[in-house]
């Protein structure tokens, strides 16, 4: 196994013992701040973020043990995604506290607070574990623990009945999401007698017959894969759980979860696409999912009038344009479309927690996930007015922010390898995604408030709101950076 | 060698069989009683019907079932590391030992959670 | 001597069973019952799969890992998922899925 202690497995390691450590913290000192906890948490996360930047795949992939883990640049830039994701999901948190007590403590100060600090970082251990994995077994544990504990996580605020209920609408059709994964591995695993990608990559193009076996198994892990990214028919989860989660834990779910969704659906499609003689139909049924994703997310979510909403639907639309990458092989386009789908979740997290950031400290002042609520924003808090601005028309996709070079790679993926109809569908999405989400500036520059007081911002969250923007407007015009680290 | 079976299949169907027709003969025959609020009163000393007819758990111990269930699923892991782990020791000492004392440990800082959290106290 | 298709049908049909379920079903503890016997039905083709294909006169033995894990998964989601459950109970008084209905849009 080479050298122990330099080996990109330890990243994942510090990050479950770090869990653990905070878990312990959390129930030995009963009396202390929680948000001690998620201090230390952010801390740890960022250590894990600096060491992750120095680690290097090992030369030696002899052992076994790199078989079933990835250690390429996709795996350690997953790894990165998830990290950072994390640690903005608990700054967010740490916002949402007021919130929280007044539906978990019931009484006692913090009580029962100091977890929902923790699980995050155990999320995190699953994600970066999802990103290395390049075989079943692995996909399936990773992908749990990170489904398992947003299980908890969703329905947190256990006074909170529109959390309960979202909790309940995400554990059943998570369990028959898993419940379709699983079936589809098992006959995978029939059909080749591997668990590992590679090796079912070569099994399955020396498979003679049993052509419908194959793609009955590739449609039940593609049901299994599409509720995890949300995408069309399998989305109906998606705008009942963004709604009644706890606002963190929502922003958690539309960047964490969708990132290992696609993780896992860049590995797992590969050893499936490459079997020339089926290649046509699996295209057909991923083009058939991708149109109907991108129609339905970007038109539901014209009428919306609650903003966690419209970033559920958001939050479709965007999984539309990702599996569009998805279903391209590209011609001459020097990026593949795992690469193309890496730079756009980037992308995605920057904007997407830009947003909920700003929607967690309106909810505290305000109340209200109401887009009315944004009403006049700019007159209380021109810096968080400016901040959702420029989170909105990432996600429409103006030019000069980072939202349109992601947009544009896609696009320019699907010219190269000719799907047309889609991008045609995917045109017509964005331009209406410009009508939502715009509504939203809007409502923050062109309405009258309905109250004056200022809304007050702690400092880190407004550290971490200023780098956010600085990153959301220089990856839209300078994202060699980000490529760097992508293609290396 | 099925055959065999048909006297049990026999009694089975005349078991069957005599407890409907019994069923459907008192239903047929017999006269149902009026009744009133009266009438269905407990009478003299028996006990007034209170509280629904289901005894209620108490949370304490689906919470303990739960726990068991879990630290119980947990030693399925074990058999298959106790299998290999002799021929194993040979070759790989250090990774085979180290795997399954982080196992444990996770597990035993689980244990303490639990512990220090309450959840296996009985008495409020 | 029964044969792999044996398995399978059995297999399949838990799963078209426990599929079922969760469609026409009401109550959300039944629902959960049904999730958890698709998660069985994989994991008896798993064994099936496994006795059957293999590897040089021995079991291939991955897929029976793979059903350890289900397990222990499993065992985790009932654990977690019974718990969301008897709390939404707690403050609802009600276990059926028409009444979950809070959210409109």
């Amino acid at each position: 196994m080479g050298n122990f202690l330099e080996a990109p497995y330890l990243l994942e390691a510090v990050v479950v013992v770090l869990g653990l450590a905070l878990l312990m913290l959390e129930a030995f000192l009963p009396k202390a701040d929680k948000r001690l906890v998620a201090y230390i948490a952010l801390f740890g996360l960022a250590g894990v973020l600096v060491a992750s930047f120095n680690m290097k795949a090992p030369e030696n992939l002899e052992h076994s043990f790199w078989s079933f883990y990835a250690t390429d640049n996709l795996a350690f830039f997953y790894k990165n995604i998830a990290v950072l994701a994390t640690m903005l999901v608990i700054v967010m948190a740490i916002e949402y506290t007021p919130v929280l007590e007044k539906y978990v403590s019931q009484g006692s100060k913090q009580g029962g607070l100091g977890e929902f600090f923790c699980l995050p970082v155990f999320v995190c251990a699953g994600l970066m574990w999802m990103a290395s994995a390049k075989e079943f077994i692995t996909i399936f544990v990773s992908l749990e623990t990170v489904t398992i504990s947003f299980y908890v996580l969703v329905a947190y605020m256990r006074r909170n009945v529109g959390s309960l209920e979202a909790g309940v609408k995400y554990l059943i059709l998570g369990a028959l999401s898993t419940g379709f994964f699983v079936y589809g591995v098992t006959w995978v695993f029939g059909l080749t007698g591997e668990t590992h990608l590679e090796k079912i990559g070569i099994a399955l193009q020396g498979l003679e017959g049993s052509d419908s076996a194959v793609l009955f198994a590739f449609t039940l892990i593609l049901v299994g894969l599409g509720f995890k990214v949300a995408a069309v028919p399998f989305h109906v989860w998606v705008p009942d759980v963004y709604q009644g989660a706890p606002t963190p834990v929502t922003a958690f779910l539309s960047v964490g979860s969708k990132a290992a969704g696609f993780i896992v659906a860049t590995r797992i499609l590969q050893p499936f696409l490459e079997m020339e003689r089926l290649h046509s139909s699996f295209t057909t049924i991923l083009v058939i999912v991708t149109g109907a994703t991108i129609l339905f997310g970007n038109f539901a979510a014209i009428p919306q009038t609650n903003f966690k909403r419209l970033l559920a639907y958001s939050s479709i639309s965007h999984a539309g344009f990702l599996l569009l990458a998805l279903t391209c092989t590209p011609d001459q386009f020097q990026l593949t479309p795992g690469q193309v789908v890496a730079f756009y979740l980037a992308t995605y997290l920057l904007m997407t927690m830009l947003c909920f950031l700003v929607l967690t400290i309106v909810r505290r002042s305000t109340e209200s996930d109401e887009i009315a609520a944004f009403s006049g924003l700019h007159r209380r808090s021109p810096f968080l007015a400016f901040a959702l601005l420029i989170g909105v028309i990432s996600l429409a996709g103006v030019p000069l922010t980072a939202g349109f070079l992601g947009k544009f790679f896609v696009f320019t993926l699907a010219i190269d390898s000719g799907r047309w109809i889609l991008l045609a569908f995917a045109v017509v999405g964005a331009a209406s995604g410009f009508y939502y989400y715009l509504k939203v500036a809007r409502a923050m520059y062109w309405e009258e408030p309905t109250e004056l007081a200022a809304i007050e911002i702690s400092p880190l969250a407004r550290l971490a709101l200023l780098l956010l923007i600085i990153a959301t407007i220089v990856f839209g015009v300078y994202p060699a950076p980000i490529l760097g680290l992508l293609t290396n | 060698m099925l055959e065999t079976y048909l006297p049990i299949l026999m009694q089975l169907g005349v078991a069957c069989g005599f407890a409907v027709s019994t069923l459907i003969v008192s239903v047929l025959l017999g006269k149902s009683g009026k009744t009133n609020p009266v009438k269905d009163s407990a009478y003299e000393c028996g006990m007034l019907p209170i509280g629904e007819a289901q005894p209620r758990f108490s949370v304490k111990f689906y919470l303990v079932a739960m726990l068991f269930v879990l630290f119980d699923i947990e030693v399925v892991f074990m058999y298959p590391w106790a299998v290999v782990f002799k021929d194993l020791l040979v070759t790989s000492l250090l990774p085979v030992t180290l795997g399954m004392a982080g196992f444990v440990f996770i597990l035993f800082i689980a244990y303490l959670y639990v512990l220090k959290k309450g959840a296996l106290q009985w008495r409020d | 001597m029964v044969t792999l298709n044996a398995y399978l049908l059995v297999s399949g049909l838990l799963f078209a069973i426990g599929f079922a379920g969760v469609l026409l079903r009401r109550n959300i503890i039944i629902i959960f019952m049904c999730l958890e016997l698709m998660l069985s039905a994989s994991n008896l083709s798993l064994v099936a799969f496994s006795r059957f294909n293999t590897v040089n006169g021995l079991p291939n033995y991955n897929g029976q890992i793979l059903v350890f894990f289900i397990i222990a998964v499993a065992a985790a989601e009932v654990a977690v998922g019974l718990a969301i459950i008897v709390a939404l109970f707690r403050a609802r008084r009600t276990t059926h899925v028409e009444d979950m209905n809070s959210m409109k849009g």
